[in-house]
């Protein structure tokens, strides 16, 4: 058995065993010392007065990292250069100076009249290496305000990049495609550009099983960027062209790729009936439904926000949404820890409660009244709000019996409690579910047992004083219900037969009988 | 949810007629005779509303060939427009029920419209998402073996886990490998030496 002194000494032959930590250091150090020297020898032999930057930049300080901070000065002397070797270098520097994460000098560098030769250097295809230093720091003008990127849009950045969409060199396709995004992203006019100088099947043509998921990522979000924005919404043939790609994208299981293709959706499904309409017919709804249960945020948000504009659309639309088990996620949402969370999913439950009462018995059933009164009582205002549209919506088109399970539910002693709020709108909202709770009582010959309930609840000392608020319309609709249903004297109820009334105070349990 | 407003009246003994200003009063007594006097039929041009009094539903009747001013409620078993009734229900209904589409604000939740590349400066290692070229040396200092990698398009190296370059750029690992070997031959005299202690 080798002795310990035998195996050290053996070890201490071998490269990097048994030295000690600070020679090891020192060797690292000059061997990158070595590649910086290098290189900057290869590149200036010719040229000897290099300054390095004065501050505020901390990079030219650090003597591990090889960055060389330059002056705007220098940079444009190397970009106007006729050597590509210093039009690389000062491209370089500025890409570099303009991805600093604090005040990036966008302005000076435009001033300085560089974005013509950027655009120019994007078209040599055989300096790789220029192409992508350009194409960064254009893509980082163009991330910055809309006169910024109107800049790299008018110096003919667009052609270039979308022509650098089909490079071989897949970091300078990807340059391409996180630029044309930012231009997108500007607003709806470059958008509809870029669609008329056809970057959507360039684009497109960049999806393969082999792409890697960075570059799916940054594709996913310049699609989105493509379908985004509204007045105008973007036109409809593109639209048709870019769902079977998104379709496919909301098929994979990276967060990033699902979130962006997500909002892609909400943007095409934020309109018209006949927008929500393609996209339904795209079959992927059972996926949106899939996603808003995922268990990430970024994900969860924009499926939700889709769901919720499908449910805004006609009663298909609804159907088919229902169908695909919308109302079993739902609950869940309304009781998710995120407040804007529960706010959509109280809106999104609002528009179901808007539809025939054939959806909304289906809304009961999958058991939606109780989250719903949850949130009614303890949910922050927004959220609360939209609660109250759910009620109102359902009080007028769902059927007596619906209604009854409504207010046997608690959202009666709910949405009286909301009474006391600032909102008029609201009030007004309220107050109209209040009245369609009667106009369903009315069939029932029960409107004096839901007076006497409303009372109990502490609603009518509450509609009395609002007969006093300052919005007209609000003292108005609480002056007609105090006078239609709640005036003493002379009120002869017809007498129904003596079924168990739908609207007396009751413990949630008891059954109830109807005779129709 | 519009009405016409009726002036509020205090005081125990409220009549029903009381309640109706005396406008419509008179018009109601009119239409009595009217209806008495003629067999004609009154045709309904539009239902504007509806409440409950005593029980009964009445509605408020807009009246062909006849102006705002003459229009009145009417009980319901006496009207014979069904139709019109059905509108002005449906009415009611869908400008309640309107579905309602997004608000817009989204509370800064949306995706960013426009993006920034930031310098790599802060991400280590294959994080930057560049091509490795070669390993240009290697270290355990760390206390875990540690490549220093020279990336394409980039002349800012960084050390990476060797466990991670196994997998991500086997060759890369082999090719730095196979450059440093090296044949030992052990010298025999200094072994014997030792081995004596």
């Amino acid at each position: 058995m080798p002795t310990k002194k035998v195996v050290d000494e053996r070890i201490a032959k071998f490269k990097n065993k048994g030295k000690d930590l600070a020679k090891l250091r020192e060797k690292r150090i000059s061997v990158c010392v070595q590649l910086r020297k290098a290189q900057k020898n290869e590149s200036f032999l010719k040229r000897r007065n290099i300054t390095l930057s004065s501050l505020p930049d901390e990079e030219a300080l650090s003597p591990e990292n090889n960055t060389v901070s330059f002056r705007i000065e220098d940079i444009i002397k190397y970009v106007n250069s006729d050597d590509r070797e210093a039009q690389t270098r000062g491209s370089q520097a500025a890409r570099k100076l303009l991805s600093k994460s604090h005040d990036p000098p966008i302005k000076e560098i435009i001033d300085a009249g560089l974005l013509s030769r950027f655009v120019s250097f994007l078209l040599m295809d055989d300096e790789p290496t220029l192409q992508f230093e350009a194409a960064w720091a254009l893509t980082n003008i163009a991330s910055g305000t809309s006169w910024h990127t109107q800049q790299v849009v008018e110096h003919g950045a667009v052609t270039a990049f979308i022509n650098l969409l089909a490079s071989p060199m897949l970091h300078i396709s990807e340059q391409a495609v996180w630029a044309l995004g930012n231009i997108a992203g500007d607003g709806a006019a470059y958008r509809d550009v870029l669609i008329e100088c056809n970057v959507i099947p360039a684009l497109l043509a960049r999806i393969s099983p082999d792409t890697p998921v960075g570059y799916l990522r940054n594709l996913t979000w310049t699609l989105s960027n493509l379908c985004r924005n509204k007045n105008p919404c973007p036109p409809l043939s593109a639209v048709q062209q870019m769902l079977p790609s998104l379709i496919q994208l909301l098929h994979l299981s990276d967060k990033d790729i699902l979130s962006d293709a997500c909002w892609a959706i909400s943007y095409l499904s934020d309109g018209s009936n006949d927008r929500i309409d393609v996209v339904v017919r795209t079959g992927i709804v059972p996926r949106l439904v899939e996603l808003m249960n995922n268990k990430e945020l970024c994900v969860m948000t924009p499926a939700l926000r889709s769901i919720g504009n499908i449910v805004s659309g006609s009663d298909l639309h609804t159907q088919i949404a229902i169908d695909a088990g919308v109302l079993d996620v739902l609950p869940k949402l309304l009781r998710h820890p995120k407040p804007t969370m529960q706010k959509e999913a109280a809106w999104a439950l609002s528009n179901v409660a808007a539809g025939p009462c054939k959806q909304i018995q289906q809304l009961i059933t999958c058991g939606l009244l109780p989250p719903l009164v949850e949130v009614l009582r303890n949910g922050d205002f927004k959220t609360q709000k939209e609660a109250v549209w759910a009620v109102t919506n359902l009080t007028s088109g769902g059927t007596v019996e619906q209604v009854v399970n409504l207010v046997q539910s608690g959202a009666l002693e709910a949405i009286i409690n909301l009474l006391l709020v600032k909102d008029a709108k609201v009030i007004l909202v309220i107050l109209e579910a209040v009245n369609n709770m009667f106009m369903a009582a009315e069939k029932l010959g029960e409107t004096e047992k839901l007076s006497l309930l409303i009372e109990e609840l502490g609603g009518l000392e509450r509609i009395e004083m609002l007969q006093n608020h300052s919005n007209e319309m609000v003292y108005q609709a609480a002056h007609n219900l105090i006078e239609k249903y709640f005036s003493d004297g002379d009120l002869e109820e017809v007498q129904v037969d003596t079924t168990q009334s739908g609207f007396e105070l009751q413990v949630p349990d008891v059954k109830k009988t109807f005779e129709f | 949810m519009s009405q016409t407003t009726e002036p509020s009246n205090d005081g125990a003994a409220v009549t029903e007629e009381a309640k109706i200003t005396t406008a419509e009063k008179e018009k109601k007594a009119d239409e009595v005779v009217e209806e008495e006097e003629e067999e004609e039929e009154y045709v309904v041009e539009k239902v504007l509303n509806r409440r409950v009094v005593k029980g009964r539903v009445e509605y408020l009747l807009k009246w062909k060939g006849f102006s705002n001013e003459d229009n009145t409620w009417e009980p319901e078993d006496n009207l014979d427009c069904p139709d019109l009734i059905a509108e002005y229900l449906q009415k009611q209904k869908s400008a309640h029920e309107g579905k309602r589409k997004a608000a817009g604000d989204t509370d800064g939740d949306e995706s960013k419209s426009k993006k920034k590349k930031d310098d790599n400066e802060k991400l280590r290692g294959f994080a930057r998402g560049l091509e490795p070229e070669r390993i240009i040396g290697a270290t355990d200092s760390t206390g875990e073996l540690m490549f220093l990698m020279k990336w394409k398009h980039s002349d800012e190296a960084d050390l990476v886990p060797a466990k991670e370059a196994n997998v991500k750029c086997p060759q890369v690992v082999i090719s730095f490998y196979e450059e440093r070997l090296t044949w030992h031959s052990y010298p025999s005299e200094d072994e014997k030496k030792d081995d004596k202690h």
